[in-house]
Formats: structure tokens, sequence, C-alpha cells
């Protein structure tokens, strides 16, 4: 169960945080939610797909790790192989919480149930009370996700209101042999593209979107890779 | 200009209500009528007349309806307090027992295109597991208040198949908006007084009280009982049923929720009573209940008497509606140029939900068979009639066969075995399946409406018994229906195990809707 406290340079003077610890966080996930600020550093590596949300029927938007549950294919001999590791990760163990004291204002807390929390690590606050490098990278990690969100909720919106979405099925064949069909997966529709008309075109261009579509359609081609990744490492086993 | 060419290019339907929302909205869909070049819809409604608001319950081809009305499932969900149905439950139908029951579920039985499991399961030697337990899935999910989808499942696609209960008021002024806002439907809100006619008998226009006079090439009768058009203007005669249906008064009342976490069911529960039977139909807010009986059998205060029984002490405080119904349909729908869809056309008891699906068929018909000119619309009345005919009967054998094969004792229902009340058509099928199970080849017209799997099930869940013992040599393969009861039981429990309750996903529709894929 998380604890969230506002985060503060006397109380949590002494804490240590493990990045070991908040890195293995993804070691079992096939797919991590991630946000349109995100696409060009993903597109390097990872597939990025749309997703429903199984408990509200939403779609999100996620880095494709693995074809299995529980399986990252980033994650090897306990260590992160990936060159970008997404937001939805690096943001931990700090959240945004309603400050009471302060007029409900935003305020940075963090989780002090979390399992990252340790006698040894990277420091939060230097002898001064002010924040150490580390503690800055995380906060604009959680910065970019909580105004991500709500901008790619807008941005899944608009590719739904112009029925650009369609549903993919991956049928795979392993190289050894071991088949497996992916369903539950979407992404941009290149065909619906070609009709769009001209004014929404140009509004997609104006708002940014119309890169961000090209930019995960390109992003299918990493499937390949990452079943190429699949392949060499049961070659290994 | 020769009348018999003039082109069909406007529509007038007399009458709101579901009937006539939804032919206007299928025909307007579907002619393009919110373009210049599309036919043009007027739907004329009085204000003074009140819509019958009692008809709750639906056919899964509801989806299709709506769907081809370009209306989001959500939207329907949502401002229409519409909820899931997954068959119908008749409970003390066969003996009035307290745990006598069956179910006609929407799923057909399993591996039905290929095996008929109605022989082996009455000759396996634990008959208690019901005829529908046995080849079906969906009733453990009635039975468990289960929804047939997921919040992830796409809008109108399912995981069981479902039809909908809905508030009939709502769903009328939902269509109206939705016809008039996006369709090209044009409103006139006034009473026809009077109406003009053709040298050829046609109707050439109907007078408004306070509106004026609106001529059109086709006029549809949605004017409810009174079937202003066919039946008082015209006079084509009413057929009346009432000597096979002896239903003829409903007694209906909308019951609330104790609280809002109360399980909503998954199926409409009919209840068999001393003189007729009690319809128990859930929807988001309420449900919606009413005892349809004779008043040959029964009186006015008994009924009220066993209604409240059934609804109990908070009976008191709610409003109870009478109706008096007559069994029964016109002796053809479409006459010249107008016809009748909906209670304009007939009516008959609601036990199987038979009367919004018959306004979507005739809905249907009419869009998808729209006379080109009036020199076509004669053959096309023709066919209509035929195929409508043919429809009737068939459900009024249907529902009687609920009857026929009830044991209850009471003077009613021994009244409905008495041989003189039975169609020739049902009594020769039920002679005729003493030995051979309903097969699809029992029902061969274009137009059936009840498939051979709906006749099995009510059938072999009142207790009837095919004697397949001179076809033995048929009922050879036991390993392979084996097969099938097996992979019924697998899909009962992975339903059980993963489906939502109705209520939970009707509250996940609510905040989130259904994605259109």
């Amino acid at each position: 169960m998380k604890n969230l406290v506002a985060l503060d340079p006397q109380v949590h003077r002494d804490i240590r945080i493990n990045p070991h610890t908040i890195e293995a966080k993804w070691a079992k996930l096939n797919m991590v939610p991630v946000v349109l600020s995100e696409f060009s550093k993903l597109v390097v590596q990872f597939p990025i797909v749309f997703s429903k949300n199984i408990e509200t029927g939403q779609f999100v938007c996620v880095a494709l790790t693995g074809f299995e549950k529980g399986q990252n294919l980033f994650w090897e001999n306990g260590s992160s192989t990936s060159i970008y590791t997404p937001l939805h990760i690096t943001h931990l163990p700090f959240y945004v919480g309603q400050d009471e004291q302060s007029n409900n204002n935003s305020v940075i807390c963090i989780d002090t149930q979390s399992s990252a929390l340790s006698e040894q690590g990277e420091a939060l606050f230097d002898v001064e009370g002010n924040a150490t490098p580390y503690l800055k990278s995380a906060q604009s990690h959680l910065q970019a996700l909580v105004e991500g969100t709500p901008q790619t909720e807008t941005f899944i919106s608009l590719l739904l209101k112009y029925k650009l979405l369609t549903q993919i099925t991956l049928d795979i064949t392993f190289g050894n042999g071991t088949k497996n069909t992916i369903k539950g997966l979407y992404s941009v529709d290149e065909e619906r593209m070609e009709k769009l008309s001209e004014s929404q075109i140009i509004e997609l261009q104006q708002s940014g979107y119309l890169q961000l579509i090209h930019i995960q359609l390109a992003s299918l081609g990493q499937i390949y890779a990452l079943i190429n990744k699949k392949n060499k490492m049961d070659l290994i086993e | 200009m020769d009348k018999n060419n003039k082109k069909t290019r406007s529509i007038i339907v007399v009458g709101g209500g579901s009937a006539g929302w939804i032919t206007a909205g299928r025909i307007a869909a579907k002619h393009k009528s919110n373009q210049a070049s599309g036919i043009q819809i007027t739907l004329i409604e009085s204000p003074e007349i009140s819509t019958i608001g009692v008809g709750e319950g639906t056919w899964p081809t509801m989806r299709n309806t709506l769907k081809q009305i370009g209306i989001s499932e959500t939207d329907f969900l949502r401002e229409c307090n519409a909820t899931f149905k997954q068959g119908a439950k008749f409970a003390k139908w066969v003996t009035g027992a307290e745990n006598d029951f069956y179910y006609h579920p929407l799923t057909l039985p399993q591996g039905f295109v290929h095996t008929n499991l109605a022989p082996y399961w009455q000759s396996s030697q634990t008959p208690d597991q019901s005829f529908s337990n046995s080849v079906c899935f969906q009733e453990q999910l009635c039975e468990n208040g289960l929804a047939p989808k997921h919040i992830t499942t796409p809008e109108y696609d399912s995981v069981a198949n479902y039809a909908y209960h809905l508030d009939a008021n709502k769903f009328s002024a939902f269509l109206k908006k939705h016809c008039t806002e996006k369709l090209g439907v044009k409103y006139i809100s006034d009473d026809v007084v009077s109406v003009n006619v053709a040298k050829n008998e046609d109707i050439e226009s109907v007078v408004t009280k306070l509106n004026g006079t609106f001529a059109a090439d086709l006029f549809v009768d949605c004017t409810g009982f009174s079937s202003l058009l066919l039946g008082k203007h015209y006079q084509v005669p009413f057929i009346d049923k009432s000597d096979v249906l002896f239903i003829d008064k409903a007694l209906a009342v909308q019951v609330p929720y104790a609280s809002e976490n109360t399980p909503i069911a998954s199926h409409t529960l009919s209840t068999g009573q001393e003189a007729g039977w009690i319809w128990d139909i859930g929807l988001t807010e309420r449900r919606g209940v009413g005892y349809v009986y004779s008043s040959q059998h029964i009186s006015l205060d008994q009924a009220e008497q066993c209604l409240a029984e059934y609804v109990g002490p908070q009976i008191v405080d709610l409003n109870l509606r009478s109706l008096s119904i007559r069994s029964g349909h016109r002796a053809k729908f479409w006459h010249k140029n107008c016809v009748a869809v909906g209670l304009s056309a007939g009516f008959l008891e609601p036990l199987e939900a038979s009367a919004l699906m018959l306004i979507e068929l005739s809905a249907e018909m009419i869009s998808e068979q729209l006379p080109a000119n009036r020199q076509v619309m004669d053959t096309i009345a023709k066919r209509f009639n035929e195929t409508f005919l043919y429809r009737w009967e068939k459900i009024i054998e249907f529902l009687k066969l609920h009857y026929v094969l009830s044991q209850r004792t009471e003077p009613f229902w021994q009244d409905n075995r008495n041989s003189q009340s039975i169609p020739d058509g049902l009594q020769e099928m039920l002679d005729y399946w003493k030995y051979h199970t309903p097969a699809d080849h029992d029902f061969s017209s274009n137009n059936e409406v009840f498939p051979a799997a709906s006749y099995q099930y009510v059938l072999y869940g009142m207790g009837f018994k095919t004697d397949t013992s001179l076809f033995q040599h048929l009922y050879t393969d036991p390993e392979k229906a084996e097969h099938q009861f097996t992979l019924n039981q697998h899909n009962i429990a992975r339903a059980l195990k993963s489906l939502p309750s109705n209520r939970a996903l009707l509250d996940k529709v609510n905040q989130y809707g259904f994605s259109a894929l």
C-alpha cells in the first residue's frame, strides 16, 4: 500500500533511493504506458501501440516490451538493456499530491512505503537542504508524466474521432518454432490516414499530431526487432 | 402526369412512439432524408394522445436496428436507462411449484449447426440437469446476474448473445431527438383530424388541426390501438385471436430498486399466475412489472391482489396502470398507399417480446423494399402482407405452445389446453414432434420468426417428451454428444469466472462508455 507524504527537505533529509530497485520495477512488464513526449525516444527500440485499460475500456498508449505477460525482453541478467526507460518507471517513487496545508496546491510527494527506499543509494537533498541532481531528474520525469498524460488522452480522443485507430493482430512464429497470437493491440490505420480530408491533415499537422502518428507507424517495425531479440535469447538458453 | 408512375419522394408517418420513430429512423437513414436528393420524411404526432409507454423488451435484432439508424450503443444505454437481456426465464409455467422454471436463452445450443443434442439429453441418465443448462451456458449467466460482455468489448459486439430492456418513454424521446437532429426527419406536433382521398382511393393528404394539410406518396400508420388510417379510415378488419390467446387485460406498475446496489436481472422474468402471468423487467433505475391476465377468468380486484403479493407492501405507494388489450391483428397491413406498423397492425401478449421486433422487421422491409413509384407499390404491398401474415401466425403458434405444454390446473390453464383453442398448424407440429425433435427443416420459410432452437428450449424446458426409440439407429454418436456437453460445462465455468455483473458493467458504461472498436 502506498503512503504518499509531501516531500520535505528536513523530514526526508536522510532518505536514500536505490535506483536499481526503481529500474527493476519494469522487469516483468510486457507493456508500459507512455506519453507523447516520449515517442521520439521510444521509436528507437520499442513498438508503440495502443491497448485498452481492462478496468475502464479506455484506450491507452503503450510501449511493447514482450510477447507474454511478465516478459520484458529488455531485462536481462538482473538489469535493463534498453537505451531509454519510460517515465512510467523513472518518476518513481515520486507522485503528485494535493497539499492541504497550502491551499490544495499540487506538491511533489514521496511514497514512504516504496521498496526503493534504502540505507544506501542516491540522496535527495544535499547538506544545505537543496535538491540533488538525482531528485531534480526524478522531478522532471514526474512533471513530464503529469503533463503528458492528459495530452496523450486528447491525442487518442482525436484518433478515435477521425476513426484512425484499427485493431492489429500479431501472428508470430518464433525461431524455435513456437507460435503466439497476440490480440488486443491497436495502431493508427495507414489506409484511413490516406482518406483524410485536406483540412483534417492540416489540423493534425498544426497540432503536432501528424508527426507523432508517423512516429507511431514507424515504430511498428520494432516488432521485428523484438522478435529477433526473443529468438536470440532463446538460442542462448 | 400519370399517377401510376408517380415517384415515391415523400413519406408521412402518423404517430410517434417506438413504431413511429423506429420506422422514420430506418427509412431516413437508408434513404438519406437529410439530403435534398433523398426521400422526405415527416412525422406527425398528436400532443394530446400519449404513447402506450410499456413495451420494454427487445430481441437481439435491436442492436442492428440501432446501428443502422446511426446510434451509438453508449448513448442508447445511458439515455434510455437500458440494460442487457440474455433470454427469458419462465417460472411456474409447468406445475406452478416454487422451484418450477426453465430458460429460453438467446444463444443457440452448443454445437447446434452440426450436432442435435436434444435426443441425447433426453435419453441421458441424469435428466435432472435441465435441457437449457446442459446445452447452453447462458442460463448460468442469467442465474448469476452476469453481463453478456466486458467494458473492453466494442459496442454492439457480444461475448454472449444479448438484447435489451429499455424505458419505452425515454426510448421514444431519444429516437425523436436523433431522427430530427441527425437524420432530417421533419416533426409536426398536431392531431390528424381527417384524410383526403384520391380518385384511386389512395390517401392524398392528411389534414391537421392547426398546421394545415400534408401530402405524401406513402403513409405509415403508427397511431397505436386506434389504427387511424388502416383501421378507421380504410376499415381493414381486425382478426380477433382471443379464442387462442385469452389474455385481454394488463395491470402495469413501475417498481423502484431497494438500493443503487440491487442486482439488475440479466433476463426477462415471466411468472405464471392463476389467470395469466407477470412480467418483470429490470432497467437501470427501476423495474417494469405487470400482470397480463384474462378478465374472463379473474376480476380486476383479484388481479390487483395477485400483483400486490408479487410486488410486496411497497405497492401501496406505486401507481397502477390498467390497460385493455385485444389479441389479434389486421387482415392486411398494407392497403393502397398506407402501411401500418406497431399496435395499429396488431397486438399479442408480450410473452416473447415480439412487438418491438415486429416493428423492426416492418421498418426494415419498408426501408429495404421501398417501392420506387406507385405502379410497383401494389406488388410490395402484397408481399408485405404475405410476409407479415405468416409471421403473426407463427408468433401466435409459438406463444400458444407455452400454454399447451403447461400442467397447471386452474381454469385459465385448463381452458388453454382445450383443443378448440389450439391452432391447427401448432397441433400438427406437436403431433410430429412426438417422434422428431424440432429441426431447421421444420422452419423453411424465408419469413420464419423463431428458429428451431427456440422451439427446443420451450418444448424440452417444459418437459415435452419426444419418442426417439423408432429411430434409434440415428443416435449412435454419444461420444460426439458428450463432447459437446463437456464443452458447454467449460463455457459455463469460463464465463462465470470472467464476466462482470450486469450492474457493474452498466455502471462502467455510464462512466466510460463502450468504444466503437
